[in-house]
């Protein structure tokens, strides 16, 4: 594999690696010859709670029974984790046939690499007018072609809030704006519960949860043409306000990232949370106490003029080019769509991944749920806020994809630039433009 | 006075020694507690109830047996390897005159310094190439980059310790090299094999990051990046979990680690801790 | 006389061969599995490499002119400085005073030495997950059992600000290191000849005394090589500070194998990632024969 890229290549791009590889095989015993009797498929993905991995162990089997001879092995992966390892699968070509729930901008990373292969044929195979309109529109990076689809929708930063504290704290309604959820918090904090448990980490959790700030400062970190734009007075604004979110979050919150924001409201210690619809199952599984006092609404923003800003990850499906056994694997990814495995992988956490497919949401069987029954409207309203959500490789119905979305993440600029402002107290202005310009770095690169 | 004496100075070293072992020790109380009253502020010192339903959901809903049972396989087979090669190699290295000997010593120095992070690509690539990806070959010979340095390393001055009278005596008695090798300095350097074999042991154990890049089917994947993923993730961290996790890990260890800890230290006494 | 002057140069050839013979197989699997990855991180530092695709353009010597000119890594190597001689000065402080105490006569010696041995034998992960536990901010025993000692009246942060990250840091692995040097010194310490500290104690000599004058001494082979050892082990750590703290915050605990990493994994840089690496293979062996070259001449 290494050995034919590197012999194909053209002059100026070259694989540079390929030739000592192929050297250092030279001295190698015989390829493994691979079994020709079972084609195995690999399937990762970094979502893999318990309820999940019964789902999918159903999808896998019941695809195994439809197709004899195929068999369909599933390798976890993690968040923080699969950077890596698909750098080490891509560079090798020993790679996996299927891919789920990255977020959307780690597939145009890959795509923009020439790394996968085009989905088009899956999607039709499901059924393009199964799914919602536009859903697939942040994988159409070059017209016409798909690099991936959507498994899923997220609603990742809803303002989780406890109904019982807010009574007990004289709030009636839940806050709007940025000035209400302060005073809320600040009235909810005490007695060991803390006010929110907000990331301050040097994580991509911080990073995605304050550009979501930004925006709802009415400020934007590239502008639709990808120039960046994060230098602004409504940066300055986010960051105020994310400063003086800092004392209504617990001390550890420099260290926070989804699991443990998560675990602090679950658990209690924090009057409000931010995630997705996980918490609801959490709270069924951990700490059924506060399961009645439990509601969701749109993260606040600086004024009511500013709208909502939801940041959905789009989790996503695509396939490795260099994946073998391609007409399966295509059928496999479009069977990861078929209601009764898809239906079980959603119920796994009810509100968590909300389904792409309308046909799904309308499904009896969907709706055939005690969570999704119990919280309708909540469930609802994530449905609703994640069809219009974006993330940072998609600010706007007016930006072009970016494609570096992915690294700007992992490069944890944006964090940086969250703790250097909170914890350091460093200038703003001085960080604003180091950011700006680590931003244009990556750009260009 | 004496009796005084003697009263304060055990008090005194086993106060420390139980602030060095109180992190194991809160690692089973907090495995032993339920998840609801792991979330009590402030914490429970004991637990007030003792429940071993953690161990039981580890043992029955996880993969965690597979895990215990890849790192077994794999530091045993690095061990292994890294000490057979380590033994001939240091045999080689200490007791023959050939050209180039000093130098490959020299090297074998040198060869810790290089950091595992920037070898793990082109080692991928070739693990590829050898039909080994996803393997825990793959591992063995990865870990072997870092253990076998160390491993010819302590066993040259082991190798060194052993008298060198033995070994004549045996050829004038008319043994050849290789078998003045099995009967004489094998014997000899026994406790230098078992404890150079701990260490091995211990770092192939813990090794995180090779693991985390070099496997990735269940099937393979070792303790400790298995117990990571599976337990730490962007949805929820089961600490009463993990803990259980972290003391399953590791009682096996001390428990072989306890009769043989004389091993570790006897063998580096014996003069052999040299440049 | 001739003959058999002879045969014993024969019999050395012979021997000679049999020595690379023996040799050769550590050779083999040397070249496999470390000079190949080092020559082919070498031959990365001077290409501009997308770690997925391994493609790039050839751009001389632009990495390692970054790696000067940029702040980068000279930050990360003055942290990892910080780091490696903050841990390794705790590991053998503790470890020699540790090893002192286990070599008198303790009550239930063996099981003791057990106990210090164990932060060695546990896994990085395991030991990072208890720390972890152990600094939790909410649930942590720490801030609460020194809140009920009455030592501090708020909850710490522990790893998430400076300084307390890097104390953090450097606490822990001091833990998790120091009984290599426990090992270590008490092996030591077993060999030496008791009639010294007669003769020391004859020549009235306090328990002070006779440790600067016996026991040190007898102990600086072993503690020249096993600090070596160790700065070299500590400098290229990646797993504790990783799993721990992930080199924040912002930058403050991020050391050259993070630095590295990042840049590998995060921003795909491989050829930016070789070159740190190799400029941070640069620095150890500097002080490492440096070091070599003090305590050879010192000896």
């Amino acid at each position: 594999m290494t050995l034919n890229r590197f012999m194909s290549t053209g002059v100026r791009r070259r694989s540079v690696l390929g030739g000592m590889a192929a050297v250092g095989a030279a001295a190698a015993m015989p390829r493994r010859i691979r079994a020709q009797e079972t084609i195995t498929l690999r399937w990762w993905s970094p979502q893999s709670s318990p309820e999940q991995l019964a789902a999918y162990e159903t999808q896998m089997r019941n695809f195994e029974a439809q197709h004899e001879n195929v068999q369909v092995v599933f390798e976890r992966t993690s968040d923080e984790g699969y950077a890596p390892q698909l750098a080490a699968a891509f560079a090798s070509g020993d790679v996996p046939n299927i891919v789920t729930h990255l977020p959307s901008f780690a597939v145009s990373d890959y795509w923009s690499a020439g790394l996968l292969e085009p989905f088009n044929d899956v999607i039709d195979m499901v059924g393009p007018e199964n799914y919602y309109e536009g859903a697939n529109q942040i994988y159409e990076i070059d017209p016409g072609v798909y690099a991936g689809t959507g498994i899923g929708n997220s609603a990742a930063n809803m303002l989780w809030l406890r109904t019982d504290l807010m009574e007990q704290a004289g709030i009636d309604e839940a806050p709007r704006t940025w000035d209400q959820l302060r005073d809320a918090v600040s009235r909810m904090q005490g007695g060991g519960i803390f006010g929110a448990p907000l990331p301050y980490g040097r994580n991509s959790m911080t990073s995605l949860i304050f550009i979501g700030v930004i925006h709802q400062a009415g400020g934007q970190v590239f502008s639709p043409d990808l120039q960046v734009a994060i230098d602004s007075d409504e940066t300055r604004n986010a960051l105020e306000f994310y400063r003086s979110m800092r004392e209504y979050c617990p001390p550890g919150a420099t260290n926070y990232s989804w699991g443990e924001s998560l675990t602090a409201f679950v658990s209690g210690a924090t009057a409000t949370g931010i995630y997705t619809g996980r918490v609801l199952i959490n709270v069924a599984n951990q700490n059924p106490g506060i399961a009645d006092y439990i509601d969701c609404v749109l993260y606040p923003t600086v004024s009511e003029d500013v709208p909502a800003w939801t940041f959905n990850d789009f989790p996503s499906v695509f396939i490795p080019r260099q994946a073998s056994n391609m007409d399966v694997t295509k059928q496999f990814a479009a069977f990861l769509f078929d209601p009764e495995g898809y239906i079980q992988q959603l119920h796994a956490a009810p509100g968590h991944v909300l389904p792409v497919l309308w046909t799904i949401s309308e499904n009896p069987e969907y709706l055939d749920n005690p969570i999704i029954e119990r919280y309708t409207p909540q469930v609802d309203l994530m449905a609703a806020a994640a069809a219009e959500g974006y993330n940072l490789g998609w600010e706007s119905q007016g930006h072009q994809p970016n494609v570096k979305a992915g690294e700007i993440i992992n490069s944890n600029v944006i964090s940086e630039m969250v703790q250097r402002v909170v914890l350091n107290d460093e200038n703003v202005d001085q960080v604003l433009s180091d950011t700006s310009s680590r931003l244009e770095e990556i750009m260009g690169s | 006075m004496r009796i005084l004496r003697k009263l304060g100075f055990n008090l005194f070293t086993w106060i420390l020694v139980l602030l060095v072992a109180f992190p194991l020790v809160w690692m089973i109380l907090t495995s032993l507690k339920p998840q609801t009253e792991l979330f009590r502020i402030p914490p429970t010192w004991l637990p007030e109830t003792v429940t071993f339903e953690h161990y039981w959901r580890l043992l029955t809903e996880t993969p965690f047996l597979i895990y215990f049972r890849n790192s077994v396989v794999l530091a045993t087979t690095t061990t292994v390897f890294v000490v057979v090669l380590g033994a001939i190699g240091a045999y080689s290295l200490v007791r023959f005159a050939y050209r180039g000997r000093e130098t490959l010593a020299t090297l074998v120095l040198f060869t810790y310094l290089l950091p595992s992070v920037v070898l793990i690509i082109p080692l991928y690539l070739m693990m590829v190439e050898l039909g080994l990806s996803n393997t825990l070959a793959s591992l063995v010979l990865a870990h072997t980059t870092f253990a076998l340095p160390y491993a010819l390393w302590l066993l040259r001055s082991f190798m060194e310790g052993v008298p060198e009278d033995l070994e004549s005596a045996a050829l004038v008695d008319g043994a050849s090299r290789m078998g003045a090798f099995r009967d004489v300095i094998l014997p000899q350097l026994l406790p230098g094999i078992i404890s150079t074999a701990l260490f091995t042991f211990i770092l192939s154990w813990n090794e995180y990051l090779y693991a985390l890049v070099l496997v990735n089917s269940d099937a393979v994947r070792p303790l400790t990046t298995g117990v990571m993923t599976m337990l730490i993730s962007a949805f929820n961290i089961e600490w009463s979990l993990l803990m259980a996790a972290s003391v399953m890990m590791s009682l096996p260890l001390i428990v072989v680690f306890a009769f043989l800890q004389s091993y570790l230290t006897r063998g580096f006494g014996a003069g052999a801790v040299k440049g | 006389m001739a003959t058999a002057a002879h045969a014993g140069h024969r019999l050395e050839r012979r021997y000679a061969r049999l020595g690379v013979f023996l040799i050769a197989p550590t050779i083999v699997v040397f070249s496999l599995v470390i000079v190949y990855p080092l020559l082919a991180a070498i031959y990365l530092s001077f290409f501009s490499v997308y770690t997925p695709t391994l493609e790039g353009e050839f751009t001389g010597a632009d990495n390692y002119i970054r790696l000067l000119t940029n702040a980068a890594f000279w930050n990360s190597l003055i942290t990892t400085l910080i780091w490696t001689v903050g841990t390794l000065s705790l590991q053998i402080v503790f470890g020699v005073g540790m090893a002192l105490l286990l070599h008198q006569n303790l009550w239930f010696r063996s099981l003791a030495r057990s106990l210090v041995l164990f932060p060695y034998f546990v896994s990085t992960v395991v030991a990072v997950l208890v720390w972890r536990w152990l600094f939790n901010d909410l649930y942590g025993a720490i801030n609460h059992g020194l809140m009920q000692l009455g030592i501090m009246d708020m909850p710490l942060d522990w790893l998430g600000t400076m300084p307390n990250a890097m104390i953090g840091v450097i606490l822990v692995g001091a833990w998790k290191y120091f009984p290599f040097v426990v090992i270590a010194v008490l092996a030591r310490l077993q060999t030496i000849p008791e009639h010294l500290y007669e003769a020391a104690k004859i020549d009235g000599a306090g328990p002070i005394a006779r440790f600067f004058d016996v026991t040190l001494p007898q102990l600086r082979s072993v503690l020249v090589v096993i600090i070596l050892l160790r700065a070299i082990w500590d400098f290229k750590e990646f797993d504790l500070i990783y799993l721990l703290t992930g080199g924040g915050p912002v930058t403050s605990t991020q050391t050259l194998s993070l630095l590295v990493y990042q840049e590998a994994f995060a921003l795909n840089e491989m050829g930016q990632a070789a070159a740190y690496s190799i400029g941070m293979m640069l620095v150890m062996l500097v002080f490492m024969l440096v070091y070599i070259r003090r305590t050879a001449r010192e000896a």
